[in-house]
């Protein structure tokens, strides 16, 4: 699992390479908490190449979401594929996130 | 082996050479050291002596020429008033007396006429003197018969060289014995005519003491010899006056050198030179002159009294060596003997132990040691060991699969060592040809007891188990030789029950039978030797069957068993020598079904286990030809199944396994995922509203509810102290 993350001035792209399963969301978790002060802007959370998210992995998504509900910013989802879209589905993260 | 010996003599005498290089080098190292440093050292006393001598010399001479040049000016300071005497003969023995009385230097003088110069008194010469006893100064006349004074040197040299002149020294017969020299002047009167001859005599008793009394070492030879060679001084008083330098010193060892020395002085010369003299002592002649007087100083030191302390020393030093070389000479010795005592000594225990160690290793090459030995078949699930204890022991399993069928056994071979290894190795061997063609087990028992009682000399036995397992139905055959009973697990553990027998080999026509029993899907077979319920503790407690129940009763796969029996006998045993091989056999048996595929996991309470799920789930998606959406949303329900037992069901901390069964028929998928954890059901908690907005939506509580979603059926059940969660995914 592989995490990078550009800014640009109040837009931060997050591009989520490979596989958030639990083990991987404990690492990923903790490069990603500190972009909670960044939530008054915008956060991408590019899904492109990101194959597989467990519920672990949505806590972060979720987190990430709630300092921006607190902060008033937003966090957009991009690229999801197919079983990642069937998540946000079952779990209702289609209705929190901007999906792109 | 021979090439091992020479080896070891090679570097048996390799080391011997060391040594003795060792030595050699560290004395020469010492004797060169002490060499250069004693060369330095002699150099710099030699220079240092040199000095000393060259400088006594030098003051010796200043204090003769002192002494030397007072007495001639006293002469010369009276050579008028002797002119004026020449024309006042009675007159001049008052000027003796005076030259005597103002000049305490000057224990006599004279003024000798030449012969003839007075007519009326052909021969004249008033002499003055101070009386050695009283101080007195008194005169007489030197002219009588029996003096003849123109006779002697003092006249005649001053007269012959016209010039002052120091006389050979000589003792003063009648004036106090003592040694003295005369200064010698011609005298011209007014028309320059030689008149007379003015003399002063002058003691050399100071001469004696002050070159006797400053010696540069206390053994040196001070000595003053005159330009004929007598002694004037010398430490030998019987020589003074008496012997010349010559006649002194022909006993004084090297002849040549002494002549050389003698001729060198007496002809004025300074100078050092060695002379090898008697009991061949050498020894450095120092020398130097005093012109005036045609005398030759010299100094005499012998080598022992130069180099006495350096050589002291160089002897302490090379005694010191030669002590330090016979310690390093003594602990080099020991070392020796002692490494080779102990090279004996752990030579006879290495080939001992290298003789157990091949034993060991033939030993451990019979048994078969892959895990797991079947990868291709997912019904069997077989692990074994031989946990080895510091002896050879012999210990053997074995299992082989033919015709669909588990072949295998168990054995533990009486007695220990080699023979006992010797014995396991033809028993394994037996049983390896006998059960490729006998179909019981009670055939392939009777069959090897008989070659064993047969051939069995040293009458040592076997205790055997020897089990055939029938994969397809889990139909059981098997048959003891006095072994331990195996453990079955199903469900409930219970020993398997065994009809009386004996070990292999003591009796040759003994009847093995055969027993049976069923192995359900899931069973499992667990076999030991007598190493695991007889490990000894230091308080001679037996881990014994009990222990041995409780570690049976957690779930695990057939590794995660045997690690953990092994672990619990190692912390039962503490410190207690292991005097007993330990083996153990575990088979875990799943019953194939046709169309049936059966998976298992184990993992532990350990969050990075996790990942291995992925993998789990592919190869069961890849064998049943499920899509890659389907693989994904069951893995997603499994990782959040097992995730929640590995947060949950074990106290933090401590160490637990979670086991995972899958199995798969074209119609679903079912998995068990079991831990022996704390009593939790998942499925009791409440689901969480997916509708929520963020500001509202509790971050957790999403992981059961996939699972949830994902699988048609999810159903906990608690079953003798094992949390069981069965998830059931319809394929069709």
């Amino acid at each position: 699992m592989e995490v990078k993350i550009n800014k640009n001035e109040d837009v931060t792209t997050v591009r989520l390479i490979g596989r958030l399963d639990t083990p991987a969301s404990q690492e990923v978790g903790k490069e990603l908490t500190p972009l909670q002060e960044n939530a008054a802007g915008t956060i991408i959370l590019d899904c492109e190449e990101l194959s597989y998210i467990s519920s672990s992995g949505l806590r972060i998504f979720l987190s990430l979401r709630k300092a921006a509900a607190v902060k008033g910013g937003k966090v957009i989802v991009r690229s999801i594929n197919d079983s990642i879209r069937n998540v946000f589905m079952m779990t209702g993260f289609l209705n929190l996130f901007e999906v792109e | 082996m021979r090439t091992k010996l020479k080896l070891e003599e090679r570097i048996k005498r390799n080391s011997a050479l060391t040594a003795l290089l060792l030595v050699v080098v560290a004395a020469l190292t010492l004797e060169a050291t002490s060499l250069i440093q004693y060369y330095y050292s002699e150099k710099g006393i030699k220079e240092e002596a040199s000095r000393r001598a060259e400088s006594q010399l030098e003051n010796t001479r200043l204090k003769i020429e002192g002494v030397l040049d007072q007495v001639e000016a006293v002469i010369r300071s009276n050579i008028r008033l002797t002119q004026w005497g020449f024309d006042h003969l009675d007159s001049l023995d008052m000027i003796t007396s005076i030259i005597v009385r103002d000049n305490p230097v000057v224990s006599g003088s004279t003024v000798a006429l030449v012969p003839g110069y007075n007519r009326k008194r052909p021969k004249f010469a008033p002499y003055s003197f101070r009386d050695p006893g009283t101080g007195e100064i008194l005169s007489r006349s030197l002219a009588t018969e029996e003096y003849d004074y123109p006779s002697k040197e003092w006249f005649t040299k001053a007269i012959e060289t016209d010039a002052g002149y120091w006389s050979e020294p000589y003792i003063d017969v009648g004036g106090g014995e003592i040694m003295m020299t005369t200064y010698s002047i011609p005298v011209r009167d007014g028309k320059g005519q030689v008149a007379a001859v003015l003399t002063a005599d002058i003691s050399l008793d100071w001469l004696t003491s002050y070159v006797g009394g400053n010696k540069v070492y206390p053994e040196a030879f001070n000595m003053v010899i005159s330009r004929k060679g007598e002694i004037i001084v010398c430490p030998v008083e019987t020589l003074v006056m008496n012997k010349t330098v010559q006649e002194a010193s022909k006993d004084f060892g090297d002849q040549e050198r002494v002549g050389t020395v003698i001729r060198s002085m007496m002809s004025g010369e300074s100078g050092v030179m060695e002379i090898r003299g008697k009991s061949s002592s050498n020894n450095h002649v120092y020398f130097a002159p005093v012109e005036r007087t045609g005398w030759s100083m010299s100094i005499v030191i012998p080598d022992s009294e130069i180099f006495g302390e350096i050589k002291k020393t160089r002897r302490l030093v090379e005694l010191l060596q030669i002590f330090g070389l016979l310690m390093l000479v003594t602990i080099l010795g020991f070392a020796a003997k002692s490494q080779n005592e102990y090279k004996n000594l752990s030579e006879k225990k290495e080939k001992m132990e290298n003789e157990l160690n091949i034993a060991r290793s033939i030993q451990m090459s019979m048994i078969p040691k892959t895990f797991p030995p079947f990868p291709e078949r997912d019904d069997l699930d077989i692990s074994a060991v031989i946990v080895p204890a510091k002896e050879v022991g012999g210990d053997l399993y074995d299992y082989f699969i033919r015709d669909g069928k588990l072949y295998f056994c168990i054995g533990d071979v009486s007695g220990k060592g080699v023979p006992a290894a010797l014995v396991m190795a033809v028993t394994r061997s037996l049983f390896h040809s006998v059960a490729t063609h006998e179909h019981t087990s009670a055939h392939i028992v009777n069959t090897m007891n008989k070659s064993m009682a047969e051939m069995n000399d040293s009458n040592m036995f076997v205790t055997f188990f020897c089990g055939i397992l029938n994969l397809e139905d889990g139909l059981l055959d098997f048959c003891n030789a006095g072994h331990n009973a195996p453990v079955i697990i199903s469900g409930a553990k219970k020993e398997l029950e065994l009809i009386p027998n004996l070990p292999l080999g003591i009796m040759e026509d003994f009847v093995f039978k055969s027993q049976k029993a069923v192995l359900k899907d899931d069973d499992a077979l667990f076999l030991y030797t007598d190493g695991l319920t007889e490990a000894e503790n230091i308080h001679q407690d037996l881990f014994g069957e009990e222990r041995m129940m409780d570690v049976l009763s957690t779930r695990r796969d057939s590794v995660g068993h045997l690690k953990a029996m092994a672990k619990a006998v190692t912390r039962f045993v503490g410190d207690a020598p292991r005097s007993d091989d330990l083996t153990m056999l575990f088979i875990h048996y799943i019953k194939s079904e046709p169309g049936v595929l059966k998976r298992h996991l184990v993992i532990k309470n350990d969050i990075g286990q996790i990942s291995r799920l992925e993998k789990f789930i592919s190869g069961i998606a890849a064998s049943k030809n499920l899509d890659e959406a389907l693989a994904t949303n069951i893995n997603l329900a499994l990782e959040e199944a097992v995730t929640n037992s590995v947060m949950y069901a074990y106290p933090e901390g401590t160490e637990g396994e979670i086991e995972i069964k899958a199995r798969v028929d074209d119609n679903e998928i079912e998995f068990i995922l079991s831990d022996n954890g704390i009593e939790f059901d998942p499925t009791a908690r409440p689901e969480p509203d997916i509708t929520a907005s963020a500001e509202l939506r509790p971050i957790g509580g999403l992981g059961i509810f996939l699972v949830k979603n994902i699988m048609d059926s999810v159903t906990y059940r608690r079953e003798d102290g094992t949390n069981n969660l069965i998830m059931i995914k319809k394929l069709k």
